[in-house]
């Protein structure tokens, strides 16, 4: 186990500095830099803050300069919010992030699983085709589509939830953002442990369990779901880069001050160190979860040997 | 001597998107306690098909309609709930494929204790310990060692009598062996066949052994049932069957086994 988190670690570091090269040259390709405006600087002004931020210097050692910051844990100052260092930013909007998409991932994965295991029990009934027909919707409509349906409808109609805001973390103000982000991942769980539980239940081993007289209850705790959770586990990582941007968009419709709105100001703006670093931040996230699944994995399938 | 199976007019009909298909076709046999039967026939013959109408375990889009007296109960009446009483406590299931009978991400010993604890509400340590003496039974060394083993970590013949351990759990009246050798190599096969001819003379377990394989049967078993389509086309003592078969599929099977089998 603790060789994998090693030989990960060993990957992640080269992955991230490609990350960060391929993040750093697509800024400068975009036209303009971050201190472009519609009204011209004096060229002797820009020329000190380029000089400043070390914009002067070739490429490639700007790049150098950079990457041997971010070593320190330093992304650097941030050319568009004053006073405000890269750090300060994402240690402010993280918190809010991650808060919706933890509650959003846990959501999806345990009624996403739940639903479909039922489904798959009780396949051909009115439950089933109910499950795969809304499912079904709920692949094809994305989340910022589904967003301003529901705010306009239980937040405007029914005036039962906040429609915006943060609000220190409120639940309430939580449920509407993690539904419109919880829902097309739920559907697209459901869909898929539904097939996996329906093939699980038809192969030779829950025979087996059956020929042994096991009741069904058991048959299903024990024998069943740890096979038909597989594919799931192996969807975690793409699962949380769906919910990553879906939350860029959601935070933005909901007003909440998370780090989704970094990276889209960030992009408009040319803030280099700002867009790179929520980049830094995603992959490393992602990578991460790349490296639970594995782990869960090893731990569901004793097949599996951890390498 | 007293009957403990008795089948009568027994048809087993599956839906499918081409039709109705009709793989056991209103058969009638019966065993005797302690007696085994073999079941020979070609592949979709309906041997399999038979079994798992009996013990309820057949696919959803499967009806069996008839008469199946075990014990003088009727198993096609019983629900679901009731059959699962009666399979793994007195009717044990041996499979076809060991490579994919076993639950992969179950151990072994808890694949065994499993079925003494829910039938006999056996206490762990009692569960155990029938598990040990099963193992030993079907002939598996270093048992300690394997009843934590994985399934995966397991040749096929090993599998196989993990399987047979299990069927033996709850000291079964009846055991159903479907194809118990086809996947393996000879000198395993052997080697099984070995232990059911133990069952039968030892511990009185009555038997039903299905193969296409006649040479195998004829090892074990004392009567035998051919069949064809569905159909029984000749049921006797094993020995005369083989040696004056009377119908024509049955001489036109025997004449697929070679020479020196027989
Ligand atoms: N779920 C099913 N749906 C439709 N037809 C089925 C189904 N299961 C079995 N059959 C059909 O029933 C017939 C009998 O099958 P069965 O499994 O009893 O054959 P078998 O004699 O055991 O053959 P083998 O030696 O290959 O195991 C076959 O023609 C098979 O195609
Ligand atoms: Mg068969």
């Amino acid at each position: 186990m603790i060789q994998l988190i090693i030989k990960r670690l060993a990957i992640a570091i080269p992955t991230l500095i490609i990350i960060i090269a391929f993040v750093f040259g697509l800024m400068r390709v975009a036209p303009g830099g971050p201190f472009t405006n519609e009204r011209a600087l004096p060229p002797e002004i820009e020329q000190k803050i380029n000089e400043a931020y070390d914009l002067d210097k070739p490429l490639i050692q700007q790049f150098g300069i950079y990457l041997s910051k971010i070593a320190k844990g330093d992304l650097g100052p941030s050319y568009k919010y004053k006073d405000f260092t890269v750090n300060e930013l994402i240690l402010s909007g993280f918190p809010i992030s991650l808060t919706l998409g933890i509650s959003a991932i846990i959501i999806s994965l345990l009624l996403g699983s739940l639903l479909g295991i039922i489904a798959a029990i009780k396949r051909n009934t009115i439950f089933d085709y109910a499950v795969m027909g809304i499912s079904l919707i709920g692949i094809c409509v994305p989340s910022f589509v589904l967003a301003p349906i529901l705010s306009l409808f239980f937040g405007l109609y029914l005036g039962f939830l906040p429609i915006s805001g943060w609000n220190g973390g409120n639940i309430y103000n939580l449920i509407l953002p993690v539904v419109s982000l919880s829902l097309p991942q739920i559907a697209i769980i459901s869909r898929m442990m539904r097939s996996s539980t329906i093939e699980t239940l038809n192969s030779n081993f829950i025979r087996t369990a059956r020929a042994k007289g096991i009741p069904k209850r058991r048959i299903i705790t024990k024998h069943v779901i740890r096979s038909s959770i597989l594919p799931i586990i192996d969807y975690l990582a793409p699962a949380t880069a769906g919910l990553m941007t879906g939350s860029i968009i959601i935070e933005q419709i909901f007003g909440l001050p998370g780090i989704g709105r970094y990276f889209v100001v960030g992009a408009l703006q040319r803030d280099y160190t700002l867009v790179s670093g929520v980049m830094i931040l995603y992959a490393s996230l992602l990578m991460f979860l790349i490296l639970l699944s594995d782990i869960l994995r090893a731990i569901l399938d004793p097949r599996v040997k951890i390498k | 001597m007293q009957t403990i199976l008795n089948v009568n007019d027994l048809s087993v009909n599956f839906d499918t998107s081409q039709g109705l298909i009709k793989a056991v076709d209103n058969i009638s046999f019966s065993i005797k306690k302690g007696e085994c039967l073999g079941i020979a026939g070609e592949s979709g013959s309906g041997k399999t098909q038979t079994f798992f109408s009996i013990t309820g375990i057949l696919s959803d889009n499967g009806t069996a309609t008839g008469i199946a007296d075990f014990n003088d109960v009727d198993l096609l009446k019983l629900t679901e709930k009731e059959l699962s009483k009666i399979r793994g406590k007195k009717i044990g299931f041996i499979f076809q494929d060991p490579m994919t009978s076993l639950t992969p991400h179950m151990n072994i010993g808890n694949q065994l204790i499993e079925v003494s604890m829910i039938h006999k509400k056996n206490t762990k340590n009692d569960a155990l310990k029938k598990a040990k003496e099963v193992l030993d039974i079907v002939k598996l060394p270093r048992i300690e060692n394997l009843l934590k083993k994985y399934p995966h970590e397991l040749s096929g013949g090993m599998r196989q009598r993990v399987m047979i351990g299990i069927s033996l759990m709850c000291d079964p009246l009846f055991i159903i062996a479907d194809e118990p050798t086809t996947a393996l190599d000879v000198t395993t096969q052997k080697e099984i066949l070995k232990i059911f001819n133990d069952l039968k003379k030892y511990k009185d377990i009555t038997i039903a052994l299905i193969s296409h394989d006649i040479g195998v049967i004829s090892e074990v078993s004392d009567t035998i049932l051919i069949m064809n389509e569905g159909r029984i086309i000749e049921k006797g003592n094993c020995k005369e069957v083989l040696t004056s078969p009377k119908h024509e599929y049955t001489k036109h099977l025997l004449s697929c086994v070679p020479e020196w089998m027989k």
